[in-house]
């Protein structure tokens, strides 16, 4: 398995490196001045001219790619021109909150996406099975800004049960930084009233954030345990007089739970890089809003930084699926 | 079977109520705590050196002092660091003596050589505001300590006291602790840009207490200031984007103040019992710029036909009336502001002018404009007014880079642009509109007109009626033959709870002093 790993391994980086050669010079195809976007319409040209040679952005794009390569074999991302300072402290600073937003997401989604479709598939035809299907559909088809604004006016302002947007109470500093999620620093310092307080301003952004991914997770677990809750050894297993529990929760669902791996390992890519309208509407200080500010106004370095962010985090996502596999099905090989 | 599915089923409950168990606590901001909720992601550095944004020089402003500072309707320059000051007959040398006794946040004097180094630093540093200095310094050695209580300042030429004012109360001439950046300074970094870019080096109202990017700013009374402690204990600036958001924060008290709903949403406030709302104008100026460098515009009466097409009603109904409509390149309320008002919709004059320009038959343009809402319904407006003199607009609704990349370029036919007053003196407005040597607005328009000598010639004048006729003079001109149609100046709203006083916007900056805050 490990020369499985490595070989995958090595041809993500090659998929990661491709994908950095497109959007490289896909962003500086895009017509666009960057400094001049930065630095907005009143700076004088003197300024612009200076700030454009200072960051390499008056050289040829081949040599700008090849310095580019350059930088970040050194393991340095160059400097984002929007922030003015080095791309990789940016990722540090803003990627935390993203990874905490996406992970609860996913956990919801994943938690309430399996329940749900189990529940439809087992109630097949029922007038449970039509309530969740439908209710899956207004879930699926209703956008994400609106969602959150709705869930933020009914929770936040009408009931007053949760929190307003933002990360962490304006009154509370943030825990001391280890790994750069609140949450889990708040634990690691034991500071409980700061734990407590961003579990509530993470709940009702990752409900919103999952939302899609619950729906999603619903439909094809519904499918999923549909097929296999039809095959012979799921008879052969009520037959043997074991209970429709053990029968649905440790025969059908483990079988079925392959597709429904896959798309976990997609969902939580696209959360990760997906979060710009949830990261909007709650204030969240996030990846997703500095990666749209940093397309808007053609933020080369920081559009690359964020790039080989995501290649990666998909690159994995999908490694940790294919690995997944093997566990939930021992048929499978990896060679 | 049953008891799997009721598990399913509590788990579901369980996720519906746990938000009950982590609620918000109800609010109302305590009474010496101001809260703001406002977009802060345009703060990218606290160093006045390199602020220039609305909301960082917001925050620089009140952490740190200037040598003078304006009178509320710009019309003089008041004390600040410095108490008095003398000019020399040409205008060009002004000696400050500066107010004893006045320390930073570390606890170190402010002096003459803190000054001295705080300019001189901005322009080695040269970086984005640097020009507000350099257009009228030449050099670092033309800003002199004299002594411990006196800096010598000479400009490149002649300033009458509100243009000196308006280089001297501008947050990039903001006095830093010299010992704190040398301190702090390192190899490849010797003015410490990145340290003053995060931390406080100031001497200021209030001190920089946390600055966490894109979530909040936090400053705190500074106990020691020279003009008292500020009535404000505390001042949170807090991260909200999305308007609605902003005005349910507000109306649940979480936030005091909120800088950018919509406009029905302040509509919604102004009605409703315990909200104020403030609108106050601001030195900016929304426009249609016509490239002189393409054909058709050339002409002097086309550019007047597509000003006499447009419906200036119109677009100020697509603003919601938060503008006033002007046509001058002086923004009202600025010294010589030119309240003329000569362009109607007026479709005979407008086909007369195309006639006589030999345009009857019309032509096409593009007309690029950005994404920011309403200016893609004010581009379609404005293509629809000139379909009727046989204009026919391409429009690109494109990101403002791109925008800004063709101005820039001056590859445009049209684009629909802004420009707000980076000091409140004429003089700034003019040198972009209508001098093409300056390279900025006229240049990129193609627009060299002799009117260029007179804003060269107005900026010297001592004398304040004659620099007055001057700058209408050119505003005339401008409005006459330029090619800008301008059709809004701004307002600024700011919708806050009515226990909130003090909040009188400046035009300039489109922000408030927050020392002048307070609650009831």
């Amino acid at each position: 398995m490990w020369a499985y790993i490595v070989r995958r391994l090595a041809l993500a980086s090659l998929a990661v490196a491709g994908v950095l050669v497109i959007v490289f010079f896909l962003s500086h195809i895009i017509p666009g001045d960057p400094v001049a976007a930065i630095l907005g319409p009143q700076a004088p040209n003197d300024v612009i001219e200076d700030l454009r040679r200072r960051y390499g952005l008056d050289r040829p794009v081949p040599e700008q790619f090849y310095r580019f390569v350059a930088r970040l074999v050194r393991g340095d991302l160059g400097d984002s021109l929007a922030t003015h300072r080095p791309v990789i402290r940016d990722l540090r600073e803003f990627l935390p909150a993203t990874i905490e937003l996406a992970t609860a997401a996913i956990l919801i989604g994943v938690l309430a996406g399996l329940s749900v479709g189990v529940i439809s598939a087992v109630a097949r035809g029922r007038p449970l099975d039509h309530a969740v299907r439908f209710l899956s559909l207004i879930g699926l088809s209703m956008p994400v800004f609106w969602l959150g604004l709705i869930l933020l006016f009914i929770f936040y302002f009408k009931l007053n049960l949760v929190p307003g947007p933002g990360q962490l109470d304006i009154f509370l500093s943030r825990p001391p930084t280890v790994t750069g999620l609140i949450t889990v620093d708040a634990l690691l310092a034991r500071d409980f009233a700061t734990l407590w307080n961003a579990l509530g301003h993470l709940l009702l952004p990752a409900v919103v954030l999952g939302s899609h991914a619950l729906v999603g997770i619903a439909r094809i677990t519904r499918a999923s345990m549909l097929e296999v809750l039809g095959q012979d050894y799921v008879k052969v297993a009520r037959a043997k007089g074991l209970s429709e529990r053990t029968v649905v929760l440790k025969h059908a669902l483990r079988n079925g739970l392959l597709p429904i791996i896959t798309v976990i390992g997609i969902y939580y890519g696209g959360l990760l890089e997906g979060a710009v309208l949830t990261e909007t509407v709650f204030a969240w200080p996030g990846l997703g809003r500095y990666a749209t500010s940093a397309i808007l106004s053609q933020d080369f370095a920081a559009i690359m930084g964020v790039t080989i962010l995501i290649a990666l985090v998909f690159s994995l996502a999908n490694l940790l699926v294919d690995l997944a596999y093997g566990f939930l099905n021992p048929k499978i090989r990896y060679e | 079977m049953r008891r799997g599915l009721a598990k399913a089923l509590l788990l579901l409950v369980i996720l519906a109520l746990l938000p009950a168990a982590v609620g918000g606590a109800p609010s109302r901001t305590p009474s010496n705590v101001l809260v703001i909720g406002t977009s802060i992601q345009d703060i990218v550095s606290l160093d006045p050196a390199q602020a220039f944004e609305f909301r960082s020089t917001w925050v620089v402003e009140h952490i740190y002092d200037t040598l003078v500072e304006f009178s509320r309707d710009f019309s003089r320059a008041l004390p600040g660091l410095a108490t008095s000051w003398t000019a020399s007959a040409d205008l060009k040398t002004y000696t400050f003596r500066l107010r004893p006794g006045v320390r930073f946040h570390s606890g170190n004097s402010v002096d003459a050589q803190a000054v001295e180094f705080s300019l001189r630093r901005v322009m080695r540093l040269k970086l984005s505001p640097a020009f507000i200095i350099t257009d009228f310094v030449k050099s670092p050695d033309d800003i002199v300590a004299v002594g411990t209580d006196q800096v010598r300042v000479t400009f490149n030429q002649a300033m009458p006291e509100i243009l000196m004012a308006s280089v001297l109360d501008n947050p990039v001439s903001s006095v830093v602790d010299p010992a704190l950046v040398r301190r702090n300074a390192a190899a490849g970094d010797p003015e410490a840009n990145k340290w003053v870019t995060e931390n406080d080096a100031g001497s200021g109202p209030y001190v920089l207490r946390r600055w966490t990017r894109n979530a909040v700013v936090e400053l705190v009374a500074f106990d020691s200031y020279w003009r008292g402690r500020p009535s404000m204990g505390r001042i949170f600036m807090q991260d909200l984007i999305e308007p609605a958001a902003q005005l349910l924060a507000l109306q649940r008290g979480d936030i005091d103040v909120a800088m950018s709903l919509l406009p029905g949403q302040y509509r919604q406030l102004q009605n409703t019992p315990g909200f104020v709302v403030k609108q106050t104008p601001t030195f900016t100026l929304r426009y249609l710029a016509m490239n002189v460098g393409y054909e058709p515009f050339s002409s002097r009466q086309v550019r007047n036909a597509v000003k006499y097409a447009i419906d200036y009603d119109a677009i100020k109904r697509i603003y919601e009336d938060t503008i006033d409509v002007g046509q001058t390149i002086v923004p009202a309320r600025m010294f010589a502001h030119l309240a003329d008002r000569p362009y109607q919709r007026n479709l005979e004059r407008a086909r007369a002018l195309m006639r006589e320009a030999g345009r009857e038959a019309g032509f096409r343009a593009t007309l690029a404009v950005s994404t920011e809402v309403p200016l893609p319904d004010i581009a379609a407006k404005i293509k629809e007014d000139l379909a009727a003199i046989n204009i026919q607009v391409d429009v690109q609704v494109l990101r403002a880079a791109d925008v800004l990349g063709q101005y820039r370029g001056r590859t445009h036919h049209m684009v629909i642009a802004r420009w707000g007053a980076d000091y409140p003196d004429p003089d700034n407005l003019a040198k972009a509109f209508a001098d093409f040597d300056s390279r900025v607005l006229a240049w990129r328009n193609q627009w060299d007109h002799p009117v260029k000598q007179i804003v060269k010639q107005a900026v010297q004048e001592a004398d304040r009626v004659k620099r007055e006729a001057l700058y209408k003079e050119i505003q005339k001109v401008v409005l006459e033959e330029g090619p800008y149609a301008v059709f809004a100046y701004p307002l600024r709203l700011i919708a806050m709870r009515s226990n909130v006083k003090g909040v009188d916007p400046s035009p300039l900056a489109e922000t408030f002093d927050l020392t002048s805050a307070s609650k009831e």
